[in-house]
């Protein structure tokens, strides 16, 4: 048995009701590391082409991170894979909370389910034994009701639960997987994947240690990152930021983004902490991404200030592994108690729909991560059936009354609920944007804003080109978490390989829309460093610390007893996306397809606010992106043989 | 490798009561055993068993201490604990809750040991701690 890893995966057949242990050997974990990579080893040899993702060809996998419960900090992240329903294409979705290491402590990297079970059921493992269960007595409730029956069920200490919601039954292709009571695994719609499984819940209550090589030098390296978590000045003012925004957008210059400045924030106030910053600045989509700043300006989002949300908040968290704490838990008028929106959920049911009612978007928040529905793309969704509503394609005979004018904070409460339920017409929204152009037809395709079917996070491809690229080029497409501009800034890659292009202390903003080579490299070590994250068990916070901070590399090679070089695990990193892209190429998927729609583009640019003018050329960037990778660069298809191969 | 049990056994049980993971069978008046692949090395069934019949992973005799009163608690330092919640996930006897201090600006929850008659002194949460904010301390009768 090695280090820092379990060394086995586990397999249940959910129509025979048979589960196996499988050993991994050491270099599968040495070529692939665990989660995502873990994953994607198994899934590219094991799904069959064109397999239906809601049939029992499909496998669903749930992974934890190598790193995960060796003591290194922000390594708490819990993976499942899968072929996604919603894109078509490879699926993934990660999630904090306290999940991650239960995978472990079962004595499992992975748990696997194939097949499709004849009844409701749910896997529980305690005391050294798992076994399917029926689920009768949970189906139909939603995620917190369900975690906490599962739990009080449980024969173990500490039991973990991560499950579905009526969204994930229904087989909403927008649906996530639930733990924590509301940290949701959301993208790829894998909750669907789930419920088509008849798969409620997972409940693991393992005790089993974990191995680490060297604990003394993972711990003195966790120190040092520590001190960097830790330093938090008084003096940040929620009020600051829209401010703080506006001369960030006005200014000619940028100075090189610090993740400090992040880090700072997202302690302080959680990622609500961006709300109005990112508006002002013009990262932030607005109206079903044809409105600017300007259509949503400071006295319009005070609603949704950072404040608004840090005022209700009862309890601060951590997930595991944490020493940042972003998570918040928030009482509104005593009625409402919920996990504190994120940014991502208060711009997509707040400003994309224009909607700056800060009491419906918690009562939303807490609808969706109880139904188990991606907040994104319920948000995004619903901004496309308010572009239908306003342009004549939907009428209040369509929508049950329901009148859908931009802002209609009680009209989104009510289609949301519709959508959750797949009533009327809910059942057309509730899987996503591209599906419901499908079914409405017309000319709504024009509002359909998506990458390959998934709706897009709250980062505009305007403000800063890397998140365009990167929604258009991912395996997963529609993923703002792998790579950006600023998020290669923040990472400080080079840092560690000297080889990767430095970004100058101060430059003009118009180079950022100017694409050579060097961003191209950027681009694709973004997406490199994040399958090393993602195999870790990292938190994509944790790396805003840049690697200098957050010392990935380092631990890693702590924890197993390797001696990689941080080029060697770029390198991992290259070999898992490659194996990403196999995949979806082995389904069919044509990479070039999934651009995003022309408006996310800036086609035709947009006449006024912060992103004014504006037009990115996609097909030039992701020509750079996939020469970067070494494969063709017409096509984004990597040369055989993909597996094993850099 | 896990922990042993030699031939002093004389099936009294007291370990399969503390052992945390069900990681002893055997029946009663009978030697116990451990069941190799569902010990963790916690060394409970050790420091309980009044025969000394308990090898650890070195095959090292386990010391008992007499009275569990005695047995090491974890003790935490609040100020350097990150509030990471690596400790509850450690512990397998589930004997830490967080600990929130109710009128005041600090809304994160610290870890305290709420169930301190649960514990079995194996010590994992001092080991797993990534930051030395706990320590295992004897503990006078």
């Amino acid at each position: 048995m090695g280090f820092g890893y379990m060394g086995q995966v586990l397999w249940v057949n959910l129509r025979a009701g048979k589960m196996t242990a499988e050993k991994v050997p050491e270099r599968v974990y040495r070529q692939y590391l665990c989660g995502t990579g873990l994953g994607a080893h198994f899934l590219y040899d094991r799904i069959p082409a064109n397999a239906d993702p809601l049939g029992p060809d499909n496998i669903l996998g749930f992974l934890s991170g190598i790193l995960t419960g060796t003591g290194s900090l922000f390594t708490g992240r819990w993976m499942v894979v899968g072929k996604s329903p919603l894109t078509g294409t490879w699926g993934d979705a990660n999630c904090g909370g306290n999940f991650a290491p239960a995978i472990k402590r079962c004595g499992f990297d992975g748990i696997f389910f194939t097949g499709t079970s004849p009844r409701p059921v749910y896997l529980c493992i305690e005391k050294g034994r798992a076994e399917l269960r029926d689920a009768g007595e949970v189906w139909g409730r939603d995620t917190v009701d369900t975690e906490v029956f599962l739990k009080q069920t449980a024969q173990c200490k500490h039991p973990r639960v991560a499950c579905i919601g009526p969204a994930g039954e229904k087989l909403s292709l927008i649906a996530g997987i639930v733990n924590d009571g509301g940290r949701i695994a959301a993208r790829s719609g894998l909750g669907a994947v789930m419920g088509s499984k008849r798969l409620k819940a997972l409940v693991l209550g393992g005790s089993a240690r974990i191995p680490v090589y060297d604990r003394s030098t993972v711990r003195a390296l966790t120190l040092q990152c520590n001190e960097a978590a830790s330093f938090q000045p008084p003096f940040v003012s929620g009020e600051m930021t829209p401010h703080l925004g506006a001369l960030m957008r006005v200014l000619p210059t940028q100075v090189s983004t610090d993740g400090m400045l992040y880090k700072i924030m997202l302690r302080k106030w959680g990622t609500v902490s961006m709300n109005q910053m990112f508006i002002e600045m013009g990262d932030a989509p607005i109206k079903n991404w044809k409105g600017s700043n300007e259509d949503f300006g400071p006295e319009k989002s005070a609603a949704i200030s950072p404040d608004a949300f840090a005022g209700h908040t009862i309890v601060k968290y951590h997930c595991y592994s944490c020493p940042l704490g972003c998570g918040g838990i928030c009482r509104k008028d005593g009625k409402v108690e919920t996990h504190r929106s994120e940014y991502e959920t208060v711009l997509s049911l707040g400003g994309l729909v224009m909607n700056n009612n800060a009491d419906s978007i918690f009562i939303m928040n807490e609808m969706l991560n109880r139904a188990g529905m991606d907040t994104i793309s319920a948000g995004g969704t619903m901004a496309f059936a308010m572009e239908c509503w306003e342009n004549g394609l939907l009428s209040a005979k369509d929508t049950g009354g329901i009148d859908l004018t931009w802002g209609n904070s009680a009209g989104l409460i009510a289609l949301l609920e519709k959508m959750i339920r797949r009533e009327g017409i809910g059942d057309m929204l509730a899987d996503g944007t591209r599906q419901a152009a499908r079914r409405l037809g017309r000319n709504s395709f024009d509002y359909a804003m998506h990458a390959g079917g998934q709706e897009i996070g709250m980062h505009d491809g305007r403000f800063d080109p890397g998140f365009a690229l990167h929604n258009c080029v991912e395996p997963t497409p529609g993923r703002h978490t792998i790579g950006s501009q600023l998020y290669y800034e923040m990472f400080q890659l080079w840092k560690r390989v000297p080889d990767l292009p430095d970004v100058n202390f101060l430059y003009f903003k118009d180079s950022k829309y100017e694409f050579d080579e060097d961003k191209a490299r950027a681009a694709a070590a973004c997406s490199c460093f994040m399958n090393v994250l993602n195999g870790a068990g990292g938190c994509l916070f944790g790396a805003f610390l840049g690697v200098h901070r957050l010392p990935v590399f380092e631990w890693l090679n702590a924890a197993t007893g390797w001696t990689y070089t941080p080029e060697a695990y770029m390198a991992t990193g290259k070999r898992i996306q490659t194996l990403k892209q196999a995949f979806n190429i082995k389904h069919g998927i044509t990479p070039s397809a999934n651009v995003m729609n022309a408006r996310t583009l800036g086609r035709p640019p947009m006449e006024a606010g912060a992103n004014a003018g504006r037009t990115i050329d996609i097909e030039t960037m992701m020509r750079g992106y996939w020469r970067q990778l070494g494969w063709d660069e017409q096509t984004g298809r990597p040369g055989p043989p993909a597996k094993g191969a850099g | 490798m896990a922990f042993f049990i030699t031939d002093r056994c004389i099936g009294c049980a007291v370990c399969t009561r503390v052992c945390p993971v069900g990681a002893i069978s055997g029946l009663r008046n009978k030697a116990h055993r451990v069941i190799e692949q569902l010990c963790f090395d916690c060394g409970a069934c050790g420091r309980i068993c009044p025969h000394g019949a308990v090898l650890d992973a070195e095959r090292n005799r386990v010391r008992r201490i007499r009275f569990r009163k005695k047995w090491p608690k974890p003790v935490i330092v609040r100020e350097k604990c990150i509030s990471c919640k690596i400790c509850l996930d450690a512990c397998p006897t589930a004997c830490f809750d967080l600990d929130y201090t109710p009128g005041t600006d600090d809304t994160i929850g610290y870890p305290i040991l709420a169930r301190p008659r649960q514990c079995i002194a194996c010590g994992f949460c001092e080991t797993e701690c990534p930051v030395d904010a706990i320590h295992m301390v004897k503990q006078a009768l």
